[in-house]
């Protein structure tokens, strides 16, 4: 505790009672401090700056109000990265409400097309639209042609599936953390990686292996 | 070779469809198959070149979007922009007056 010269204002401006939080810093220059790791942080999750922007933002208000429960008890980075966590949750649940993580066109099943319709062989891949053979992969990884092919056939999926299938692939979030943080039931979520997989390896199949990738 | 055909016909049944083969293979990667599960893909696997392929490429798209981060980063900035460091900081000082 700081002493305090002047016991007759109880009421203290916000802004001394946060110099006198023990363990916080001045919330003016927590825009310095932590602006571009919290925004570091929040684009690997969100893949949008704007959003991004909006989290820090938010992250930074919310620990305004909040920062009289602070008390210490941990330090301040870590506070702040859990504020802006649950900001980034805020953001998935609010999307899943909007635009509807199930019932796009993209679920409708354009691949059946490649499936034998009837007969004692439904459900077979047609060999003519069947999955190619991939020449050497492996190659492709070191090639930024192919990482741009990548980067369009991501852009390709709804958003949300994209999203979707960044939090399973890059952050190697499991089913159950997905599924909390989206407000989806694990089938549901299963069904749109599936989707999500099939879409991109067709995409890259078309336009980046099917034209002899590794060589251009 | 009665008892053989039955036993093709029981493996057969067991082995689930391509289609179905694809969905198994994806989801294999994000939970714990059954036991049957398990047992009709593997069965399939080994009898479908094309589903072998399926399988081989999804796994490839893992790596590839496990990589990604390093090759996409430079589309994403990394770094608040001046405008938003600029605003935030002013929404933060009209927030404590």
């Amino acid at each position: 505790m700081e002493t305090d010269d002047e016991p007759t204002t109880s009421q203290a401006l916000p802004t001394e009672r946060a110099k006198a939080t023990p363990g916080l810093s001045d919330p003016e220059r927590w825009v310095e401090l932590y602006g571009d790791f919290l925004f570091k942080y929040a684009i690997m999750r969100l893949r949008d700056p704007a959003n991004a922007e909006d989290a820090v933002q938010e992250t930074f208000l919310a620990a305004l109000k909040g920062r009289e429960a602070f008390a210490g008890r941990s330090a301040e980075k870590s506070w702040l990265v859990g504020i802006l966590k649950n900001k980034i949750c805020d953001h998935y649940r609010r999307a899943s409400r909007e635009t509807s993580f199930t019932d796009l066109e993209f679920y409708s099943d354009e691949e059946s097309s490649r499936f034998v319709a009837e007969g004692a062989l439904k459900g077979a891949w047609i060999h003519e639209l069947g999955p190619r053979e991939w020449p050497n992969p492996g190659e492709s990884l070191d090639n930024e042609k192919f990482w741009q092919a990548y980067r369009d056939c991501c852009g390709k999926l709804p958003k949300n599936v994209a999203a979707v299938f960044n939090l399973r692939e890059v952050d190697d979030l499991d089913s159950k953390g997905i599924c909390g943080m989206l407000d989806i039931s694990e089938n549901n979520l299963w069904v749109m990686l599936h989707r999500a997989r099939m879409a991109l390896r067709r995409c890259l199949e078309t336009n980046w292996f099917g034209k002899g990738g590794e060589a251009l | 070779m009665r008892w053989f055909s039955r036993l093709a016909g029981a493996l057969g049944a067991l082995s689930p469809t391509c289609k179905r083969a694809t969905r198994l293979q994806s989801e294999a990667m994000d939970r714990r198959l059954s036991f049957l599960e398990k047992l009709g893909l593997r069965l399939h696997l080994f009898l479908c070149k094309w589903c072998r392929r399926y399988g081989a490429q999804l796994k490839f798209l893992r790596s590839a979007a496990r990589e990604c981060e390093e090759h996409g980063s430079r589309q994403e900035p990394q770094t608040l922009s001046p405008e938003a460091r600029e605003r935030i900081k002013h929404t933060l000082q009209s927030g404590q007056d």
